[in-house]
Order: structure tokens, then sequence, then C-alpha cells
């Protein structure tokens, strides 16, 4: 036996009596712990960092241009809260932020979803867009920025043009896909039952096409949320980017942590909120 | 109303190396009103190219095919498809994905609603009309597509293999329950399987198939009267049919597989 694998052995040796008495001193029934195990290794696992970051920040004294203490930020969160970014209250930079991404994504998925099933259901249509699309999809929506400002100036139709075209690129390939790999089985369920072209379009294959086109939805609002910050950092006068740029300049880390945590946290929340529809709309997906 | 006489059909495909591939060669079939008719064969030889024609899916590549004396144009819900695969829709009900087609071709509510009650109590799903496909058994999502194709009272029922993923007590379930509707509605049934036994204990004669190219091999009229019970696929009469059936498929297995060799020896000389 090799050293690797007899230390292994010996490895297993030691992990086995362990798990033994695991299971032994669990209940038959799976208890409130196997609920809660893993979502409470979540919480020591970011109650960890937390305290990593406090314990650090405190026993080194870290510059707060570096690393800013829990409380130093706490500090300067009741001051953002309180006195505002540059003249404007928080939650104007927020909103501005939020109307932006908002307003490119809708637009950009609700003109993304009809091509994109026109795509997927028209060869010809397919033809004459997919090589397009496919050249741009890769590109990175901020490389546009230089162009889309030198076209629409620095004023907010560049910044949701961005965002609209980012939020687009996703949602109009997936809903193509979607419309391409409805199952032949359905629509000749429908046909069989005698629906028209137009009917069989709204409700077979555009309800089939859903949950692909939710993915493309649920890539797009990620992907304007993050073209938006980007957006910011170059031209904006307001706004979440403008704030983590702004105070970046002038070494203000905090700020910086703050807005970064902010974008973060939205982030998150429009992923909930997504996921949350997409459970409703599509609980039959991948079912059965 | 329901007769289908089906005149030459030959169905052609071209296949990957620009060939062509001929799915079904010169079937003649004449199907009469509210008998039913079942069609087996090995895996491949054609069975569900012709139960698409028939259902207007495709169109043959010569030949025709008469619905009470007239050529069929396209599918239509006169000709309601049970098929083996999943085909409910997902995101629906038992009670939407049966009264979807009456619905969606502009039949009344008051006429469409109580009939669909009516189907579903037939087949036994009562208590389910509220729950969506993926909550059912595979046995009572075949119910639901029972019930969904005959709420449109067709002419021809045309059912694709439609028990082969039940297991065997939902098997028997099915087919002696497919019996009964039958009593009821009394329309043609176009039946494909592979399993003999199925097919002689449901049909009024049984047409066996040949593989490539698909032909019909025989024609066997089954004799029992209807209503039929279960107890009658033990009778000597049952298995000597069985018999019958089973060993021409064996016969047109081991030819196929004789012509598979040969094409196979060709291609290495």
């Amino acid at each position: 036996m090799s050293d690797a694998a007899s230390r292994a052995g010996e490895r297993r040796a030691a992990v086995a009596p362990l798990k033994t008495h695991a299971v032994s001193a669990a209940p038959a029934v799976p208890g409130r712990w196997d609920r809660l195990r893993y979502p409470a290794i979540s919480v020591l696992s970011v109650t960890t960092l937390l305290t990593l970051w406090a314990v650090i920040a405190n026993v080194f004294h870290t510059s707060p241009m570096v690393l800013p203490s829990p409380q130093a930020m706490a500090e300067h969160l009741r001051d953002l809260l309180a006195e505002g970014y540059a003249g404007k209250p928080l939650w104007y930079h927020i909103l501005a932020s939020l109307f932006r991404t908002l307003t490119g994504f809708f637009l950009g998925i609700g003109v993304a979803i009809p091509i994109g099933l026109w795509i997927g259901y028209s060869r010809t249509m397919n033809a004459v867009c997919m090589p397009i699309l496919g050249f741009i999809r890769p590109i990175p929506p901020i490389a546009f920025i230089p162009l889309v400002i030198l076209y629409f100036g620095i004023g907010e139709v560049s910044k949701i043009l961005l965002i609209f075209a980012a939020s687009f690129n996703f949602t109009v390939l997936a809903s193509a896909a979607g419309m391409r790999s409805v199952p032949e089985q359905l629509i000749r369920a429908g046909t069989n039952l005698g629906l028209s072209k137009r009917q069989l379009f709204a409700s077979v294959m555009l309800p089939a096409a859903m949950p692909q086109i939710f993915t493309g939805i649920k890539t797009s609002i990620a992907v304007s949320w993050a073209v938006v910050v980007a957006a910011e950092l170059i031209a904006a006068q307001a706004g979440l980017g403008f704030i983590i740029e702004d105070a970046g300049t002038f070494f203000r880390t905090p700020e910086v942590l703050i807005g970064v945590a902010i974008i973060g946290a939205i982030g998150l929340l429009f992923e909930i909120i997504v996921t949350m529809i997409e459970g409703r709309v599509l609980h039959w997906q991948g079912k059965g | 109303m329901g007769k289908i006489w089906v005149d030459g059909v030959s169905k052609l495909y071209a296949d990957r190396s620009g060939g062509t591939l001929r799915a079904l060669d010169e079937v003649n079939l004449s199907i009469a009103e509210g008998e039913i008719v079942c069609l087996v064969g090995p895996s491949g030889c054609g069975k569900s190219t012709l139960l698409n024609l028939l259902a207007g899916f495709d169109t043959p590549s010569t030949g025709r095919i008469l619905m009470d004396d007239a050529l069929l144009a396209g599918a239509g819900p006169d000709r309601s498809v049970v098929f083996q695969s999943p085909s409910l829709f997902p995101w629906m009900t038992v009670l939407e994905n049966v009264t979807f087609g009456p619905r969606k071709r502009g039949v009344t509510r008051g006429e469409y609603e109580p009939e669909s009650h009516r189907m579903l109590q037939a087949v036994g799903l009562n208590n389910f009309f509220h729950h969506y496909p993926y909550e059912l058994s595979g046995g009572m999502r075949q119910r639901v597509q029972i019930a969904r194709a005959l709420v449109n009272r067709p002419q021809v029922l045309l059912m694709d293999e439609p028990f082969a993923s039940l297991d065997f007590q939902n098997r028997l379930a099915m087919q002696e329950l497919l019996l009964q509707l039958w009593e009821q509605v009394r329309s043609t049934i176009f039946f494909i399987t592979h399993d003999v036994e199925e097919a002689i204990f449901l049909g009024d004669r049984v047409h066996v198939m040949t593989a490539s190219p698909g032909r019909i091999k025989a024609s066997i009229e089954v004799p029992f009267a209807k209503p039929r019970a279960i107890e009658v696929v033990t009778t000597p009469r049952f298995v000597e049919l069985k018999d019958q059936v089973l060993r021409l498929i064996r016969d047109e297995f081991a030819r196929s597989d004789r012509a598979a060799a040969e094409r196979q020896a060709g291609r290495a000389a």
C-alpha cells in the first residue's frame, strides 16, 4: 500500500466511529436539527467572516483607508443616511440606479421576448438575426460605453440604452432557445385538439417556452444591475456607481464599501424576487 | 362515421446519407365504423408513421387516406390522439387539460363543462380535477389523456402505445377501462402496441406489420364478442391466436435479422 493510500485509510478509520456515533445519536425521524443543519452552517460561515473582519481591524488597527472596522463603517453609514452623499440623500442615489436599471431592463426584455420568440419560430428570422446576435453576445456591454457617449452624450439616455442592450441580449437568445425547444409532442397535442396557429402559439408554445425565457430574464436582471454600476462609474452625478467611484477618488474607503454592500444587497434582492415569481409561475417546471 | 380507408399509402423519408428510407410501403387498410383495430409489429416498423398520417400530422408520399369517403385534411379533433409519451400540458390542471380543446374551439362552457366532468368521472378521476399532471401517476396521466381525447367526441381514437410505460396491473386496468369506455362512445379505435396479448384482448382485428419497409403482413380476425372480460386471455382460442401472431412476428424478426446481416456482409465485401 502506498503512503498516501495508507494515510487515507487511517483517516477513514478515524472518521468511521464518529459517523456511527452521529447516526445512533440522531432520532430515527428527521428532526428540526436535520432541517436546520445547513442553514445553520451558512449563518455560522457569515458570522465567522464578519467576526474575522472585526478582530483583524480592531486588533491590528488597520488604516480605515485599507480596512475600516465594522464600528467605523456603522458610523459612516449613519452619516450617509443622515446627510446623504454629494448633496443628495442616500435614497436618491439608490433610486437613481434603480430607475435606470429597471427602465433599461424592462424595455430590454419587453423587446427581447417577442423578437426572441419570433427567431425561435421562424427559420428565416433565425437566419437573419442569429449571426448578428451571436456576434454581439460575447461583447461585454461596457465596451459600448465610449460609442454610446459619443452618440447620445452622458445623460440618462446613454445609461438606459446600455442597460437595455445588456438586458435584451440575454433574454432574446433565451427566448429563441425556449421556442425552439418546445416539445414536438405538445405541439402535436395542440394541433390535434383543433387549435389555430395563433392559439397554438399563445396557449402552447409560449407557456412551454417560459422556463427558458425565465432563465434569460434572471441573467438579464443580474447583468443590467452590473452594467448600471459600470455606466455610473464613467459619467454620472448620482447613483450607487457614482458614490463608489467618487468616494474611491478621495480614498473614502468606508463609503466605497457601503456602496458596494448596497449594490450587493439589491442584486441579491432582485434574484430573490425573480426566483419567487419563477417558483409561482413555473411550479410545474422540471417535475414529472 | 369513423370509417377509414388507407389506399396504397407509402411514406418515404430522406435518410442521413442522402438516400430514401421507405417507412411505409403500399399499405392498404380498411377500418370499419366503430371497429377496434390493433396494429402490432417490431419497433421501428412504421406503426407510428401510419398513426401520424391518420392523425394528419404528416401526409403520405403516395396513396391516399379517406375518412368517411373524404380525403383527410390536416389534424383535427375528429381523430383524437392518445400519445405514449407525456403530452399533457404541464402548466394546466387535469380539468384545464381536458377542457382545453373545446374551450379553444369556442364550445360554450355550458356544453363542455358537464361533458368534461362526465369524462373525468368515467376514467375514474373525480377527485383529481385540480391536480397538475406532475402530481399524478403514469396511469392517471394516461387516463387524463383518454378523457381529453374523448371529450371531443372523436369519430376515431388514435392510440400510440398508450399503456406501454405502465406496470402490469395498471395496464390491465387501463385495457378494461378502454373497452368499457368504448361501449359508451363506440368510436373507431386504431390502437398501436407491441404487446400481442393486449392487441388480441382489445382488437376486433389485429394487423401484423413488417419492418423496413413497413407493410401489413397479416390481418387476423378476433372472434371474441364484446364486452370482453379479462378472463378471455386464458381461453384456448385466445392462446391459439396469440401463438399465431407471435409466430408471424418471430418469422418477421428472423427475416429482418437475416436482411440486416446480409446488408452488413454486403458492406464488408
